[in-house]
């Protein structure tokens, strides 16, 4: 018997994207020491959404409306990354894309030891981004320390596990797909994605900058 | 203009149950220094990288001869009995018939230490019974405690009329502060995470993940 043709497609696909800027590391520095310096009340998210921690700073929502020019830079690669992202998964026209507006909300954490995020999503919005200024030190024997993770919005849909579907590929497993940001490194996802940091046991500390954005 | 009478139903609902366990305080001491002794590195469960925060024991708890899990398996599994009675239907006499299969672990949360978010698999209900919980500062009110994750995306559109949904209507996760000789149960589909245990003392509980067979039933996966 001759074996007809199998065409396998990924049918509620989550779409992700990620990119590395490079060189990122004067740009980097820069946005690290004007953060640090920032960690006041003055620049603390004065409304913050889940419980706060000690051991993390949340800045307010408007970071890309710093005119510091490091900020800006960071600006300009990854709201371009987003808008790129739009371009690769929808069907909306580049032209169609520039004369929409598009909307943020960004912001940064500092993490430190034993900080964490819990699980969350961001309401009205489409599409977010994570971009890494400081990994934070990796320690040995804690390979579960700062992930980001995102979890599996298939709800259920692993329970039922025999040989048939224990181990799929990559693309179709079930479960949360977890990533150790890089320095540089940008992750553009749909906002509806649930996702959480795991605590961070560096004795340094994790810097990144996360944005939510809707278009109009 | 008279507005009808409005009496909104919760519709997709997800059963969550906390009990006290009838099990003697000295039960409790006793299973907490036998799963401290037996914390070594050939019990640890061989599936996830070891962590030096948080001690996972190979799944094979229930299958301990040692009293002190014998009892607390009774004890666990007849309680999650009567929350399966009590959310399912059936007639009297049916759900006697059923065979429970039972898997169980250990777990030994140390201070900065918690559990990731999973779900458990091949399984319809899970159960949580807390051997030892030191008290939380009271500037950590979230120490140590089991949190099941929202599983409905529905509150991505957000305005005035939803973002303050009344109970049993309101979106979020639901957290549950384990207490020594009480036991959570919920659906094995459920992601569930131990947030970090910010005290200075471990916070010891024993995980089971429970089916139920009918007579003459195929046999399900092994776990």
């Amino acid at each position: 018997m001759v074996s007809a043709p199998l065409e396998i497609i990924p049918g509620f696909a989550v779409p992700f994207a990620e990119t590395r800027l490079a060189p990122c590391e004067r740009l980097n520095r820069e946005l690290e020491a004007l953060f640090l310096a920032r960690e006041t009340d003055e620049y603390r998210n004065p409304t913050p959404s889940h419980l706060p921690q000690a051991e993390l700073f949340e800045s307010r929502f408007n970071l890309f409306r710093w005119p510091e020019p490091c900020v800006q830079e960071l600006r300009a690669f990854v709201l371009d990354c987003v808008a790129r992202t739009v371009l690769e998964t929808t069907r909306v026209p580049a032209a169609e894309l520039a004369r929409l507006r598009m909307h943020n909300h960004t912001w940064y954490h500092v993490t430190r030891y034993a900080g964490s995020f819990v699980a969350h999503n961001h309401p009205l919005a489409s599409w977010s981004a994570v971009y890494c200024v400081r990994a934070g030190e990796a320690v040995p024997g804690q390979p579960g320390s700062g992930l980001l993770r995102f979890l599996d919005p298939r709800w259920g849909a692993g329970s039922y596990l025999d040989a048939g579907n224990r181990s799929l590929r990559t693309a179709f497993a079930f479960g949360a797909r977890e990533l150790r940001l890089e320095e540089g490194q940008l992750i553009v996802f749909p906002s509806y994605v649930l996702h959480e940091v795991s605590p961070f046991y560096g004795r340094d500390v994790r810097i990144t900058v996360a944005t939510n954005c809707w278009f109009s | 203009m008279n507005a009808p009478a409005a009496a909104p139903v919760p519709i997709f609902a997800t059963p969550f149950a906390a009990l006290p366990l009838a099990v003697p305080a000295a039960l409790n001491e006793a299973l907490a220094a036998l799963l401290a002794a037996r914390a070594t590195e050939e019990q640890r469960d061989p599936e996830t990288p070891p962590d030096p925060l948080c001690y996972r024991s190979r799944e094979d708890l229930f299958d301990w001869s040692a009293e002190p899990v014998a009892a607390l398996r009774r004890e666990m599994l007849g309680a999650l009995c009567a929350v399966v009675r009590a959310t399912n239907l059936g007639a009297p006499g049916e759900f006697d018939r059923l065979t429970v299969q039972a898997r169980a672990r250990f777990a030994l949360i140390r201070p900065d230490g918690g559990l990731p978010a999973a779900s458990l698999p091949l399984a319809s209900w899970c159960a949580i019974y807390c051997v030892a919980a030191p008290p939380g500062p009271s500037a950590r009110p979230l120490s140590g405690v089991l949190r099941l994750y929202e599983p409905r995306l529905g509150s991505m559109f957000m305005d005035a009329a939803n973002w303050r949904l009344r109970p049993p209507f309101a979106g979020g996760h639901h957290t549950w502060q384990p207490v020594a000789g009480q036991m959570a149960a919920f659906p094995a589909w459920v992601a569930h995470e131990i947030a970090l245990n910010r005290t200075d003392q471990d916070l010891v509980l024993v995980i089971a993940r429970v089916r139920f067979a009918n007579p003459g039933q195929e046999s399900a996966p092994p776990w």
